[in-house]
Parts: C-alpha cells; sequence; structure tokens
C-alpha cells in the first residue's frame, strides 16, 4: 500500500512532442472543414480560430486503430473527403529494441506522467519481445480467487531478518533504486531518485560516486555503495545510512569493474570521488582485499563495526555458481543478496560484456533461492534481484521465481524520459540530461518534475503489483515469494 | 615473464559513408527555424553551407538516435525511420549491427562501449545461445585489459607429444616436433574472392605487425607478398606442393588442401614437404558430416594442425542436420578426447567468426584457435548479403586505398578484439588462453540452463508420471 506521502499529480512530458505510434496523412482533398477536430477527443487535429486551414495532425496524441471502435471518434471515417487516413508510424520502430520495446517505453512514459498504467489498450507493455525468460513466462491466474479488498493488500518488504538487533527496516514498495553514481547520472536524477525513495519509503542507492551533500535530507532512504575502486567512500558515509551495500560485480559488466571515461570526470565529480578530474577512472575487479569468502566477512564485520545499526547488502553478479556465492554471503553475515543479472543496465560498458558473461536473472533467482532453502537460511536472509526488471509484471515473476523484492535502473530513467540510445558514456553525455553532469545537458529538467515522475512510475508500479496480487487472492506480497507453481512457461507446457 | 603483448591501434578513419542506421526525412513543413540545428548535440542538423537560410540535410552517420529533434521540432516536421539500406544487410547469421560494429573497431581498435543494458534477443543459435562465466570473489587479481597482470593470450600450432620416451642411458629418445607459437588465436583466412593486390598485401602486413600469419593460396603470392614469408601461410593442394617448393620453403607453416587421399597417405604427403621445409602442415578440412571420424583419422595418422572450415555463416556443408561450427567443434573435440589424442593436434576452426566474442566462445568449445575471413573486408568497408544468394560487395575504390590505411584497419580490428578477449578471459579470472580450451564448464548454455532451471520447474507433473 502506498505511503500517506505518495500524492500522485499529472507531470507531462518536458518535449513539445512525443515518439507517435501511428500516423496520421491529411491530403489535398481536405477542404478544411473542420469535422476531424470536432470529432477527435484526444487533440490529434486543431484548428484555431481565425486560422483558414488546419493544423497538420499531431500524431502522437492518436491512439490509433482502438479508435474505430468508436465511429463518434474515428477521423478517417468522419472526414466528408476522406482526406484522411491512418498507419503506423515508421518512427516508433527507431524506439526501443526487443528487450524494452516501444511499448514498453511508451508505456512506462504514460505511467510516469499519470501514475497509472495505461487505459489504451493498443499498447502491449506487459512483457518484451526478447524470446526469453521473463518474455516466455506468463503469470497463472486462477479462476476463483479469495476476495480480497485492495486496501488490505500489503507490498511492504521487511529487509532485516537476521533479528539481530539492527535497524528494522521495512519497505513499502518491494522494489528500490539502483546504485547509479554522480558522474555517471546528473545530480538532478540523484536527487529525484532520493526524493522519491524518501516520499515511497523505500531507497535508492549512492553508486560508487560518493555521496552528494544534497543527499543528506533523505539519509534515511539512501544506500551507501562500497565498490572496489572506493571512490568517495569515507567513514562518515558509511555511518550516515541505514543500509551498506558492497558491490563486487554488475550485471551488465560482470568482472570487468567500473569505468568512468575521462570526460564526465568533471571539475564536481573528480570533487566527490577525490581524484583528477578529466581523469578515466577505473574500479579494478574484483575487490583486491577479498580472495575468499573469509575476506568477504571481514569487509562485513568491519562495516558492521563502523556503523552499528546498518543492514549490510551485498550486490552480486550471475556465474554459475552465484548460489555458492549468495549461500556464502549469508554466512559472512549480509543482510541481503542482491544478484544483478546479466542482462542489466549501466552508464557505461564494452558491449561484449553485456551480451556474453554471467546469466539472465531469470535462471539466477530460483537456484539461489532453492540453494537458500536447502541450507536453511532463505528465511534469515533477503533475496534483492535486478538485472531486467522492466515492468511490474517482470517484477511479479521475479517474486514467483524465489526473489523477496528487486532493484530498477532503467525503468527510473526511462520514466525521466530516456529513449535508452545507449550514449549516456560518449562525449558531454545523455544528451537527454539525464546521465550527464555537463553544465548545460545536466540542466534540461528540474528535480521537481522528476521526482513526481518517478513517485508515479512506482505508484503505477504497485498499483499493478496489488492487481497481481488480488488476482491471486493474496493478501501481502511476501505470499508470492517462490511461488513458481504460478507461472507457466510458454516452451514447457 | 614475457613481455605483455600488445597490439597498436591508431584511428585510421577513411573518411567516406559507410552504412547508417536511421534515416531522417525533413517535411515540406520545415520553417528553418535551426531548433534542430540547437538541440542536437552531436550536430547532426546543420544549417546549409550554401545558403545559411536552409537548414541541410541531416548527416545521419552523426546521428545518435537521441530523438531531440524529432521531439523539439515545433511543426514536428522530422520523421525517422529506420534505414532500409541498413535492414536489408546480412541475413539471419550476418546481422546489420555487426557490419556498424566491426567498421567502428577498424577505424579506431577500441572496444565497443556503450550506455544501457543488453538490447539483443534472449538467446539465439550458434555462439548466441551460450554465455562466458566469470568468477565473483574468490580469484587473484586480474584487471582485464587496463590492468598490471599479464593475461597470455598465446597459443602454439603443431603436434605435442603424449609423453617423453627416454633410453636406457636416461637421454631423451623422443623426437620433439616443431611448432610455431601465435601471440593471439586469431590469423587471418583471407576470404576467397578478387581482391586487389593492395588488400593481399596489407592483409600480410596486418598479420606480421599483429604477430599472426594470413592464409592465401600459394597462386596468390606475388613476390611483394612473399617479402612478409615469415607471416605467410600459403594454401597448396596435396599434389602441387613440388610445384611451389620456392613459396613453401621460405614458410613457417604450409596449409593442404583436404582430399580424401589424405586419409590413407597423409605420411607421404608431410615427407614431400619436409623436403622443402621446415614448415608445420595444417590440413584445412571443410566442415561436413562425420568430420569427427575425418579429423581423427588425420591425427591419427600425424596430422599436426587440422583447420576445420564451415561456411561463412558457420554452417556445415549442407545434409541432415546440418550443424552449426559450434556443435561441430564440440563434436571433433569430445572425439578427440576419446581417442585420447586432443592435445596432440592443433584445431583451428573458421567460418562464421564475426564478433569478437566468437573466438572465446569457440576456444570454449574446443578450438584451439579460430581463423578470421569476412570481418577483414568489412573492416574496409565491404557490404554482405545473404539472400538470395551470398554475395559480398566491395566498397568502391579499394584498389586504389593506400596498403598502409588498409594494413592499419585490420590491425585495429585485431587490437579490438584482442582487448575484448581480455576481457572475457579476466572476467573468467583465466590467465592463459591456452586453458580456455575445452572448458565448457566455464560456459553457461542456454539448452542445458533452461532445461536445467524452468524445465525442471514446469514440466513437474511428467516427471512424475514417470
Amino acid at each position: 500500500m502506498k505511503p500517506d506521502s505518495v500524492v500522485i499529480k499529472t507531470m507531462p512530458s518536458r518535449f513539445k512532442h512525443q515518439v507517435p505510434k501511428y500516423r496520421v496523412t491529411r491530403s489535398d482533398a481536405c477542404i478544411n472543414c473542420g469535422m476531424c477536430a470536432k470529432s477527435c477527443q484526444y487533440g490529434v487535429h486543431e484548428r484555431i480560430e481565425g486560422h483558414n486551414r488546419i493544423r497538420p495532425p499531431i500524431d502522437y496524441k492518436c491512439i490509433g486503430y482502438e479508435c474505430r471502435k468508436n465511429d463518434e471518434f474515428y477521423c478517417v471515417y468522419k472526414c466528408p473527403r476522406k482526406a484522411l487516413s491512418l498507419s503506423l508510424n515508421p518512427m516508433y520502430e527507431t524506439l526501443g529494441d526487443c528487450r524494452w520495446t516501444a511499448d514498453m517505453i511508451t508505456a512506462t512514459w504514460i505511467m510516469a506522467e499519470t501514475g497509472y498504467p495505461p487505459e489504451r489498450t493498443d499498447i502491449d507493455y506487459q512483457m518484451g519481445n526478447s524470446g526469453g525468460g521473463f518474455d516466455k513466462l506468463r503469470l497463472k491466474f486462477p479462476e476463483n480467487p479469495l476476495k480480497v479488498e485492495r486496501d488490505e493488500i500489503s507490498t511492504d518488504l521487511r529487509l532485516n531478518r537476521r533479528n539481530d538487533g539492527r535497524a528494522d527496516v521495512v519497505i513499502s514498495t518491494p522494489v528500490y533504486g539502483g546504485g547509479m553514481s554522480f558522474g555517471s547520472v546528473s545530480l538532478s536524477t540523484m536527487l529525484s531518485k532520493a526524493r522519491c525513495a524518501s516520499i515511497w519509503n523505500t531507497f535508492t542507492c549512492t553508486g560508487e560516486g560518493g555521496y552528494p551533500e544534497m543527499l543528506h535530507p533523505y539519509d534515511d532512504h539512501v544506500i551507501t555503495q562500497v565498490a572496489t575502486g572506493l571512490f568517495g567512500v569515507r567513514e562518515e558515509t558509511i555511518q550516515r545510512t541505514k543500509i551498506v551495500e558492497f558491490k563486487y560485480a554488475q550485471g551488465a559488466k560482470p568482472g570487468l569493474g567500473g569505468h568512468l571515461l575521462g570526460e564526465k570526470n568533471t571539475e564536481s565529480v573528480a570533487r566527490m570521488r577525490e581524484a583528477v578530474q578529466g581523469v578515466s577512472l577505473f574500479s579494478p575487479f574484483p575487490f583486491h582485499s577479498v580472495y575468499s569468502i573469509e575476506d568477504h566477512k571481514k569487509h562485513i564485520d568491519w562495516v558492521k563495526q563502523m556503523n552499528p545499526k546498518a543492514l549490510v547488502s551485498v550486490k552480486v553478479s550471475t556465474p554459475n555458481d552465484v548460489d555458492m556465492v549468495a549461500v556464502g554471503s549469508y554466512y559472512a553475515g549480509a543482510h541481503i543478496i542482491h544478484i544483478d543479472g546479466g542482462y542489466g543496465g549501466t552508464g557505461a560498458a564494452p558491449d561484449i560484456a553485456k551480451k556474453n558473461i554471467a546469466m539472465p536473472i531469470e535462471y539466477a533467482i530460483p537456484r539461489v533461492h532453492s540453494f537458500l532453502k536447502d541450507e536453511g537460511a532463505r528465511d534469515v536472509v533477503t533475496l534483492i534481484a535486478s538485472g531486467g526488471i522492466r515492468s511490474a509484471h517482470d517484477l511479479a515473476k521475479a517474486i514467483c521465481l524465489g526473489a523477496d523484492g528487486a532493484v530498477i535502473g532503467t525503468a527510473e530513467l526511462i520514466a525521466l524520459e530516456c529513449v535508452r540510445c545507449g550514449n549516456c558514456e560518449s562525449g558531454r553525455g545523455c544528451a537527454r540530461g539525464i546521465a550527464s553532469t555537463d553544465s548545460e545537458l545536466a540542466d534540461l529538467f528540474d528535480d521537481e518534475w522528476a521526482t513526481q515522475r518517478l513517485v508515479n512510475l512506482y505508484h503505477a508500479w504497485n498499483v499493478q503489483l496489488v492487481d497481481i496480487l488480488q488476482k491471486f487472492g493474496m493478501q501481502s506480497v511476501a505470499e508470492l515469494v517462490g511461488r513458481t507453481d504460478l507461472l507457466e512457461h510458454v516452451d514447457y507446457r | 615473464m614475457p613481455k605483455k603483448y600488445h597490439i597498436a591501434v591508431q584511428a585510421t578513419p577513411l573518411n567516406r559513408d559507410f552504412v547508417s542506421k536511421f534515416k531522417i526525412v525533413r517535411g515540406a513543413n520545415c520553417i528553418n527555424c535551426g531548433k534542430c540545428t540547437k538541440v542536437c548535440i552531436y550536430e547532426a542538423h546543420k544549417r546549409g553551407a550554401q545558403d545559411p537560410r536552409k537548414i541541410a540535410e541531416p548527416h545521419m552517420a552523426l546521428c545518435k538516435n537521441c530523438f531531440r529533434c524529432i521531439q523539439e521540432c515545433p511543426r514536428g516536421a522530422l520523421v525517422k525511420s529506420l534505414d532500409p539500406d541498413f535492414l536489408a544487410l546480412g541475413g539471419s547469421y550476418w546481422k546489420p549491427d555487426m557490419f556498424l560494429a566491426i567498421y567502428t573497431q577498424a577505424e579506431d581498435g577500441k572496444v565497443p562501449v556503450s550506455g544501457a543494458g543488453y538490447r539483443g534477443p534472449f538467446t539465439g543459435p550458434g555462439f548466441d545461445g551460450m554465455w562466458t562465466d566469470m568468477s565473483e570473489i574468490v580469484r587473484p587479481t586480474r584487471d582485464g585489459i587496463h590492468g598490471r597482470e599479464y593475461i597470455s593470450t598465446a597459443v602454439d600450432l603443431g603436434r605435442k607429444l603424449n609423453h617423453l620416451n627416454f633410453d636406457d642411458a636416461g637421454n631423451l629418445a623422443s623426437t620433439i616436433h616443431p611448432t610455431v607459437d601465435l601471440p593471439i588465436p586469431i590469423v587471418f583466412d583471407i576470404p576467397p574472392c578478387i581482391l586487389s593486390p593492395n588488400v593481399k598485401v596489407a592483409c600480410v602486413m596486418a598479420a606480421q605487425t599483429a604477430g599472426t600469419f594470413a592464409m592465401l593460396p600459394a597462386a596468390d603470392i606475388t613476390e611483394d607478398i612473399q617479402q612478409y614469408a615469415n607471416s605467410i601461410i600459403p594454401l597448396v593442394s596435396h599434389e602441387k606442393i613440388t610445384a611451389y617448393e620456392s613459396v613453401i620453403s621460405d614458410a613457417r607453416l604450409v596449409a593442404i588442401e583436404y582430399a580424401p587421399a589424405l586419409l590413407k597417405d597423409f605420411g607421404s604427403v608431410k615427407e614431400s614437404i619436409k623436403k622443402i621445409s621446415e614448415a608445420v602442415t595444417i590440413v584445412r578440412v571443410p566442415a561436413m558430416t562425420g568430420i569427427e571420424d575425418v579429423v581423427t583419422k588425420l591425427a591419427l595418422s600425424g596430422a599436426e594442425v587440422i583447420h576445420i572450415v564451415a561456411d561463412y555463416c558457420g554452417r556445415e556443408a549442407p545434409g541432415q542436420g546440418q550443424r552449426f561450427v559450434k556443435e561441430v567443434v564440440l563434436a571433433v573435440h569430445l572425439r578427440l578426447i576419446e581417442e585420447r589424442i586432443r592435445d596432440e593436434v592443433t584445431i583451428i576452426v573458421s567460418g562464421g567468426i564475426a564478433m569478437a566474442e566468437h573466438v572465446p566462445k569457440a576456444i570454449i568449445c574446443g578450438a584451439d584457435l579460430t581463423a578470421v575471413d569476412i570481418p577483414l573486408l568489412i573492416a574496409l568497408g565491404a557490404l554482405l548479403y545473404e539472400a538470395p544468394e551470398m554475395k559480398l560487395i566491395l566498397p568502391d575504390g579499394l584498389e586504389k586505398m593506400p596498403t598502409a590505411i588498409v594494413a592499419r584497419r585490420i590491425v585495429n580490428l585485431m587490437g579490438a578484439w584482442h582487448s575484448q578477449l581480455l576481457e572475457v578471459l579476466g572476467a573468467m579470472g583465466i590467465r592463459e588462453v591456452r586453458r580456455l580450451r575445452g572448458e565448457t564448464g566455464r560456459a553457461i548454455f542456454f539448452d542445458e540452463i533452461d532445461k536445467d532451471t524452468f524445465g525442471k520447474l514446469f514440466h513437474k507433473q511428467e516427471t512424475a508420471s514417470i
């Protein structure tokens, strides 16, 4: 359930146009009678008083063929001169890819704008088109579920299950924001993520790039990340937060460490990281002080000593032995095991690593879940999955496979109107101002707009998760964990 | 420790248009306001050079698909689409994106790096149906391409002994066969098409710069190529060995086209080469049904290096149950292990090696090294179409391109591939590419893991009833 601090406000796109799915063409036969403008309730056709000619159609507002169901509004039928035609817009194909389809991106934009899943039914947003993993799994809803009211359904997730006297952290929705360092993203992006986390009573993570002062008001909802380069990590930043995350590896580039190109290492970034401006910064792989699980325990003990309240999260990627690593981390004292699958996001990674190294998260979750169960440790550790969780449906499937919750990154950035063009790392950085510290680009949006877009996205996901739980007749998201019997796979029916 | 092997790369743009993925059409309702020129940070939109009142046609090679111009044009006058010429490239194996990737690596020699996660299909046929493994914690220091640690990508070609024999006096009684060391598990297999002399020379020059070899028909070895004798593998039929005596006598490696006669009498063929030179002999066998038998027989009769050649899409010769090169290599590797002679022969594999990742993947499946062919030409701007039949189109004016530029682009491509090989080895915690051979345990195969995970989870009833 959403905390009281969550208020939904419509927050439209910051751009004049959005990427249209359809194309409305008006031929020369048009006599500018204005019938289309009168009949279209979506504002595709506009006739300005005093103008002779009707304006060119605004494609992106059109809901397409779905409009045909309602003869009243289908401008193509209405037009007395048959001057209008409707087709798929070739532009739509240039948006997205088979993992994040154009429909998924469009739907995420709608969620960020309105706070709810799209009402339009012409957008297929619950699944991607990658031909495997989540895209081949289906939720199997019972015909007669137990009747549960929406407001009886809890989406709370308890992060500390060790009963070790450390902070009893409960988040209100089983999702939190992934680590994105200052330098890889702009300060507005970081700040809005932290503000959203605070409004939603969940978390965001600093990534490996220091703890900007502007985040201090949101300390209780920030995770300090300790990664292999230890950039910006100080005793003070470890003591500041309720959760400290050790990042061993990242799904998009497992075994490769981090990489911030010199161009993005601007003056402010360098100061935060205690590095020299303009120099490419590498986080090595692995932790050069950790060659065994005992060394790993030493690290965890060290953080626990420094911050007696904090929970420790361990973020690892998904090699063949991910289950062993997870159990090892549990024995070393971790509260949260965070597994980041091979198809996860990044601000910069070699393409060879993104595609080829380590397994997709869909395989890792059930492996780790059952291995922890066999070890008798599943109930005392929180299992978080990330790396390819694109929608609320992916989230639900991940939980059915055995995760307690998920970390998202790309979805948040898309809410801020990322188009996944993949140029976060080049030159001045993100052309859309999300992943850039360039003085001009980073000012392309303000954090009020961004915060509300994120709050709306989290809300839309929560609404969908509650829908799913209601269809299963469940009262809490915890009941869904590990319920693979509620899933089916199109290849193994 | 030997000196760290490094391929020096150098930006070598060709300053000509290759393919672009996107196309932007400016509609008639453009009012030349210049908004697009202001919002595009890649300078794809500019005012006309002749007439600055008009906006010039967009420079699509610079477009990075950020959508700023599309979304901010006050008149909505710009329409972007996928360029049909781009989509028509390649086919089911050679994906259009591969051409851009190869071309760009040839340009700058760098590992392709980008933001956002992987955007392709979950899995796929051939090499796309496997992932390489990595190690999380318990491995000694390594930092991939940026690091201080030495990761060896060297392999050696030639016959190795199963064991050593000593005489009664304790002296070595076995004859040690000559081997050839390569610093990188890649040789060039110059594609069989009509190539101008400058390209052939450049391939050989590039091979020399990278410390490896280029394989080409002995008949093509002209005088200007012969000066790189140390980096050439002349390819001859077993009947013509004496005809190419002069070429073979200078070579360190020589390749013989496979013929069934070799199965019966490899020994005498080897003898006739030995009379001319000490060169290590490669037998070049087309991938075909039953290749495991051929390779085994050749190996048992003393073949030193066997080069398995699949077609340009990595397929074996058409026939029942036509396999992809990944399966072919796996089968050959396992058979040789069964026969207990795997370590005695070297296996080269080629055909369909299109991306850097294919090199470690082929090695994991059991090859010692790979040979690369068509990418050498894509690096220069060649285009390939699979349907209706294979067509390779060389760029205009290739024959006039300076040899040094052509060579540098090929070197750049190899430099980028070598760096990527290091990344993959580093992630696995393997310090020597020789140890990767046949290490299928260090890979994750889609077929296995999908059945093992989802098959078990979602096939419960069936297994219970059995």
